[in-house]
């Protein structure tokens, strides 16, 4: 699992942060002390390593019977595709799903945490969770880390009180809307709900609505790409639609393989070095004990 | 854990080398109502008595029989509140485990945790032992499962077992009634026979709670319904 803003060589070792009172016992909580390190690191020039985010595009809209939530599946580390197929739409509930943008290893282990938290609290009161339960505990979490647990979340579920959509920032704050997108192909996505969502869509239709708004986000922002997930959820069913479209098809394998015929490679220099035998095998008439 | 005054422990040996506090302990446990379980060769049924203390009392909002997780169950002998802090906790530690390594919890870990924590409260300052024996039912990739685990810490488990106020005529029953083969619904209506030997009163859906798991490896609690209609076959 990459760690946020961790850095492997320790330039200055730690002269100057430890100037207000040390004698304290740590009161628990987040210690910001290491994040003043890292942005003096960064004004004085060493950048931190990449880590995975998801790029991403993720989209959710509430249609006639419940809601949809949709992302893509690239995985971005800098400018590096690392995963082409990954999943956006993690599970929080049977009930509840949500889709993640942001740092990778925030957004699942953040919803993780939530599902766990929430199955507990479901036996504890023996009633199917609701979606505000969810998003309660999310953005607590995510405001008592001041926006360092880098994870933007489309969250959407259907409970006892309707069908309901949220979008849930870094920081904590969150928003309540019949459509919603985030990551960076948010605004790509969102040019095509502004234009065709409606109130009262069907399945078909909402599906489709998804599906487009993603593609829009795959073919127009790099951070997105590949495959497009769906999940649909309605009062009692959830329907996970792994790879609903998949409009990124690898074209180009080639069924007769490869064959690099030799000489194919120039050779500009040869070396032999003879290894030194530096064992030496005595014939021995003890074995070796057990 | 206490005030620094009382951190000494409650539970401390007694000349012969019994734990008086456990004995005792036990006698709470072997005055509560019974309880049963039965492993068949498809599933486990647990069982209890749930003798309310005045007809007053809404039966609907009494739940003796708990699920710990999606495949294991539980019932108790004896304090009731007691056995609600162990749900609790054992609950806890079953997403713990999740968490940790993504896998459902095994039934034998789950007991040896349970038990690791009342094991705890017979060597802690300021703390009781709990008050409780529990009767563990769960399904998992080692087949069905039945546990006792008692207020000492230890645990056993066995292919039937009955515990509370009639603990003796039950097992004998139940040793007689055991066959290695039983299918679920034989064990539902043995469970039920085992109940009804040394129940006061009329025995109905009302008065008494059974859980069961089967292949499908869902614990659930029968619905009083489902209870009159396994009676009407016992009958």
């Amino acid at each position: 699992m990459v760690v946020v803003k961790r850095f492997v060589l320790q330039v200055h070792r730690k002269s100057d942060m430890s100037k207000a009172v040390v004698d304290l016992p740590p009161k628990g909580g987040f210690s910001f002390d290491l994040c003043r390190r890292n942005e003096m690191l960064i004004s004085k020039g060493v950048h931190p390593p990449s880590f995975r985010k998801t790029g991403t595009t993720i989209v959710g809209l509430v249609f006639k019977d419940g809601v949809i939530l949709g992302a893509d599946t690239r995985a971005t580390e800098g400018p590096i595709v690392c995963d082409k197929n990954c999943e956006k739409i993690h599970y929080i509930a049977p009930n509840i799903y949500c889709c993640g943008a942001g740092t990778a290893a925030d957004t699942e282990a953040v919803t993780d945490m939530v599902s766990s938290q929430l199955q507990l609290h479901r036996y504890h009161t023996g009633r199917e969770s609701r979606v505000i339960t969810a998003l309660t505990l999310l953005k607590s979490h995510l405001f008592s880390y001041q926006g360092y647990v880098s994870a933007a979340l489309v969250l959407g579920g259907v409970d006892i009180t309707g069908p309901h959509l949220h979008t849930i920032y870094p920081h904590g704050s969150t928003d309540t809307l019949p459509f919603a997108t985030m990551g960076s192909g948010s605004l790509a996505a969102m040019a095509v709900f502004e234009s065709k969502f409606r109130e009262g869509l069907t399945r078909e239709e909402g599906i489709e609505l998804v599906c487009e708004a993603i593609c829009s986000g795959i073919f127009n922002d790099l951070g997105s790409g590949s495959n497009v997930d769906v999940c649909v959820i309605t009062k009692g069913h959830k329907e996970y639609l792994r790879n609903h479209q998949m409009p990124n098809p690898r074209t180009y394998v080639s069924s007769k393989g490869y064959t690099f015929p030799k000489g194919l490679t120039e050779v500009l220099t040869t070396k032999i070095t003879p290894l030194k035998e530096k064992v030496e095998v005595i014939e021995g008439n003890d074995a070796m004990e057990e | 854990m206490g005030d620094s005054q009382y951190s000494f422990s409650l539970t401390t040996f007694s000349p012969s080398g019994k734990l008086v506090q456990i004995e005792y302990a036990l006698m709470a446990v072997g005055s509560g109502q019974t309880s049963l379980g039965i492993k068949a060769a498809n599933g486990v049924v647990i069982a209890t008595e749930k003798k309310l203390p005045s007809i007053l009392v809404d039966e609907a909002s009494v739940q003796k029989i708990q699920p710990l997780t999606t495949n294991i169950g539980v019932v108790y002998s004896g304090m009731g509140p007691d056995f609600r802090v162990l749900v609790r906790k054992s609950r806890k530690q079953a997403q713990q485990y999740f968490r940790l390594y993504k896998e459902q919890i095994p039934v034998t870990q789950l007991v040896r945790e349970t038990a690791a924590v009342m094991q705890e409260f017979t060597q802690s300052g300021g703390v009781r032992p709990f008050g409780v024996s529990l009767l563990v039912a769960g399904f998992d990739d080692d087949g069905p499962q039945l546990y006792q685990v008692d207020p000492s810490g230890s645990y056993f488990s066995w292919k039937a077992s009955a515990m509370g106020k009639n603990v003796s005529n039950a097992k004998t029953f139940l040793e007689k009634r055991y066959t290695d083969d039983m299918e679920l619904d034989d064990a539902v209506h043995t469970a039920i026979l085992t109940l009804k030997e040394g129940f006061e009163g009329q025995i109905s859906g009302k008065n008494i709670e059974i859980g069961i798991i089967g292949t499908d490896r869902n614990f659930r609690v029968l619905t009083p319904a489902e209870i009159d209609d396994y009676l009407a076959e016992v009958e």
